[in-house]
């Protein structure tokens, strides 16, 4: 979280008073609203602030370049049951929440002092759509708006599947496939954010990822505030394995701009590694002594992502030893069906005119109805009228289904092969086979788990829809320092890099400095030098990710060292290390050595990565037309081995 | 997430080699010393800010300077003997692991953990390896004790050759796949989702 883009409370409220001369409040118009409290600001265009006051609950927008002039403001939710809400701020550290923040569904979770609770909305629901409706203006999400109907949210005023867009270019595959959703995904193939937008009386209303998910943020925080009556800022969120650092920045950020300060973003297959090390702990609590060590396989499957995780637990310490993880999940195999079933289904929908939104809407409620009916029916009856005269109407085989998402399956497989592999872990060597996730119950998918880990069934000892959320409020527990008196909050998990983290060399090859499934903390360097003589400069471009060729990597930052001593190529040192702390920090240091004495030449670089911000698909294409390879480094090769 | 990273101020030179501000506490005196121990080449990095943080934590520290863990062996680190079994090994670290990984540590002494949970990874990593414990051990018959740092560079290259092996072969078994995909169902037919992982892969 950026530092900078904290405000002074007391500042922002002045400033807001003179830009907020309208608040709505459940559709009336407020006159002198007080604003207290806390507000966050978003160092982007956009101005969002979150106000607790005793009696109301407002969710503020304020763009920097009309304010004055134009103001939005909506009412998130009424708060009057609750009596002076910012009194209960206790001198006691909070315990952090855990979020789980699915492509489809949220659910959020706290410890309640002996055990992990999870929160229900006022519909009583655990489970919560992720979705935010923007509706005259007022956006609502899938925490406390009442849906009347299934397609509503598919009426192209919902945005949905955040966390699949969430820090992608427009040049993204991921991103190009999600324009078959109701809502508008628009690219223009540079390199840039995608832009998306909401249809609101008939206009595209446009919007970003981030501020999707911020809006949803602050309901849920508003909902866990009136319910744990007390302040909410810490939180312990999952994310998927794939993620990769400047996405983890964009959720940062959303976080921010919802008020909320992360304690963790944790891989969800490492939350679920957690919880099962607690109930290990809780069956056999002694086996610390005895020195016997469970090896969980977990596979993790949701709408969106697909995780899988290695761990070895003994004694309530869970070593991680392995992560892999890819996009492919629920959403894929919904696509394959509904591309299988209605084959110009791009061209039918890509207008996206009100009638179209309509049909697409149908055809994905009617086929997410038929997939979740096949995981217990062999077949299932798909009729659906979209309107235009065009109907379908024919019965899936579950075989058909599966045929169609063959490749969905294979990758699934290749991601446990490769997690096996990564941890030297056979097959035999897993005791328990866990499986969690929106799609554990494909029957394809627990044969799938329970065939590649050679087992006759998959752990029943947990929620598969609860269980991410759970270990993640367990964490939050251990984070905040909360301690047990029966020790159940006695655990550790240590983690890995989901991803190596290296720079360009070597011509256009991507250089590793920490690699992948390496144990954090970690501090790891090596030592470059120079491709030409008399360099006296060096690039340092930072990127994350396991392809060899540079640009198949997601780029991190760039930076560059100067006052190299000239010298003929290959003499100089250049010195590049890598730091990652627990909290999944990336630090990167480099400089110059002089081969004698090992001082620094000049002072090191130590910057903070990532620095890129959206629209950072175009910068090292960028970097390449200005420089070429006149400031490349190589690799010293194996200079020291003896 | 900077939260407990921020004992150190991002102004830190710790990598720099130049403390920052002069230090009054009496332990600067080995400060000379760690940079001694730093003008080893195969050291450089990881050494020199070890050093050079220590030099700034260990002044209101009881506990036993990192330093002299310099010049402990990987066993002595670990607590076991030098005959010590894998699972007393594992043992071993996972007690360390629960005492000095930074999620655990007292507020305002989390770079000095990370420091020691870095240290006993390493001696783990090492001796729970039977080809690299082995090197260890004649390394240590010989005399030569480098700890942390000396089979370092070595590792990660043994590490990069073991992970381009493994790439081979999930690329050969990716391909196998592939063909097999291929072979079964004519370009006509593919999934929606197969096309748009084709079109990935020809980005």
């Amino acid at each position: 979280m950026n530092e900078s883009t904290h405000l002074e409370c007391r500042q922002i409220k002045e400033d807001l008073r003179g830009y907020c001369s309208k608040v709505y409040l459940r559709g009336q118009a407020q006159t002198d609203v007080p604003l207290r409290a806390r507000f966050l600001v978003d160092d982007s265009s956009l101005v969002l602030a979150y106000s607790v006051v005793p009696d109301i609950r407002c969710l503020f927008y304020i763009s920097p370049l009309n304010a004055g002039m134009e103001e939005q403001a909506y009412t998130v939710a009424s708060d009057s049951e609750t009596p002076g809400g910012e009194k209960s701020a206790s001198t006691f550290p909070e315990t952090a929440i855990g979020i789980d923040i699915g492509t489809s569904h949220c659910s959020m979770a706290v410890w309640n002092g002996s055990q992990v609770e999870l929160l229900r909305n006022t519909r009583n629901q655990k489970l919560m759509r992720s979705y935010v409706t923007f509706k005259d203006d007022i956006p609502s999400g899938g925490v406390t708006n009442q849906l009347s109907q299934e397609y509503e949210i598919l009426s192209g005023a919902a945005i949905f599947n955040i966390v699949r867009l969430i820090g992608r270019v427009d040049t993204d595959p991921v991103v190009h496939a999600s324009k078959t959703l109701p809502f508008l995904v628009q690219t223009l193939d540079i390199g840039v954010r995608p832009f998306i937008a909401a249809l609101v009386n008939n206009m595209w209303r446009s919007t970003t990822p981030e501020e999707v998910l911020a809006i949803y943020l602050v309901e849920l925080r508003t909902m866990a505030e009136i319910q744990l009556k007390r302040v909410v800022r810490n939180v312990v969120l999952t994310i998927p394995v794939a993620f990769s650092r400047f996405q983890l920045t964009r959720v940062e950020r959303a976080c921010a701009m919802a008020g909320l300060h992360v304690l963790r973003l944790m891989p969800e297959p490492t939350a679920v590694a957690l919880l099962y090390a607690q109930q290990q702990q809780q069956n056999v609590p002694d086996n610390m002594g005895s020195g016997i060590e469970k090896i969980a396989l977990i596979f993790n499957m949701g709408a969106g992502y697909c995780d899988v995780a290695i761990t070895a637990t003994a004694g309530g310490v869970s070593q991680i030893k392995a992560l892999s993880g890819s996009t492919i999940g629920g959403e894929d195999m919904l696509q394959n069906l509904m591309h299988h079933l209605l084959p110009n289904m791009d061209s039918l929908f890509s207008s996206h005119g009100v009638n179209e939104i309509k049909s697409m809407g149908l055809l994905r409620v009617s086929i997410q109805d038929a997939i979740h009916k096949l995981s217990s029916e062999t077949s299932v009856q798909v009729d659906v009228d979209l309107g235009n005269g065009s109907k379908i109407s024919r019965v899936v085989q579950r075989e058909e289904f599966e045929e169609v998402n063959k490749n969905v399956f294979e990758k699934c497989e290749i991601l446990i092969q490769q997690c096996l592999k990564d941890a030297k872990v056979e097959a035999e060597d897993v005791d328990d086979a866990i499986l969690v996730g929106g799609c554990s119950n494909v029957p394809r998918i627990r044969n799938l788990v329970m065939g590649t880990c050679k087992k006759e069934r998959i752990y029943t000892e947990m929620n598969p829809w609860e269980a991410a959320v759970v270990g993640a409020a367990l964490e939050g527990a251990i984070a905040s320092g909360v301690s047990d008196p029966f020790g159940t909050l006695d655990l550790l998990t240590i983690q890995v890099t989901p991803l190596s983290v290296g720079i360009r060399a070597d011509g256009n090859t991507f250089v590793p400095i920490i690699n992948r499934n390496t144990t954090m903390p970690s501090r790891k360097d090596l030592t470059f030098t120079t491709v030409h003589d008399n360099q006296t400069e060096a690039l340092i471009v930072v990127y994350e990710g396991d392809e060899q060729l540079v640009e198949k990597n997601h780029l991190l930052g760039y930076f560059k060292i100067t006052g190299i001593p000239p010298a003929p190529k290959g003499v100089p040192e250049i010195n590049v290390g890598m730091d990652i702390d627990t909290s999944n920090v990336l630090r990167v240091f480099a400089g110059v050595l002089v081969p004698e004495t090992q001082n620094p030449v000049t002072p090191f670089m130590e910057v903070r990565m990532p620095t890129v911000d959206d629209g950072h698909g175009w910068c090292a294409e960028a970097l390449l037309r200005k420089y070429g390879s006149s400031l490349d480094l190589i690799m010293v090769q194996k200079k020291m081995q003896q | 997430m900077c939260c407990s990273y921020g004992v150190i101020p991002r102004s830190d030179p710790s990598f720099s080699l130049l403390p920052y501000k002069p230090s009054i506490t009496p332990t600067q005196v080995h400060v000379p010393r760690s940079r001694v121990a730093i003008l080893t080449r195969v050291g450089s990095f990881r050494t020199r800010s070890f050093s050079s943080s220590s030099s700034v934590h260990d002044g209101g520290s009881v506990a036993s300077p990192p330093l002299t863990e310099e010049l402990m062996s990987f066993y002595e680190l670990l607590g076991i003997s030098s005959e010590g079994t894998a699972v007393e090994i594992k043992q071993a670290y996972k007690q360390l692991a629960r005492k000095y990984h930074p999620d655990v540590s007292p507020p305002g002494r989390v770079e000095e953990y990370t420091q020691r949970f870095i240290r006993v990874l390493e001696a783990y990593e090492t001796l729970s390896d039977p080809g690299r414990r082995a090197m260890y051990d004649r390394d240590m018959a010989r005399g030569i004790h480098l700890a942390f740092s000396a089979r370092r560079r070595f590792q990660s290259d043994q590490r990069m050759e073991e992970r381009g092996e493994w790439k081979n072969r999930w690329q050969d078994q990716l391909s196998e796949l592939k063909r097999r995909s291929t072979d079964k169902d004519s370009q006509g037919n593919m999934s929606w989702g197969a096309r748009m992982r084709r079109q990935r892969n020809d980005l």
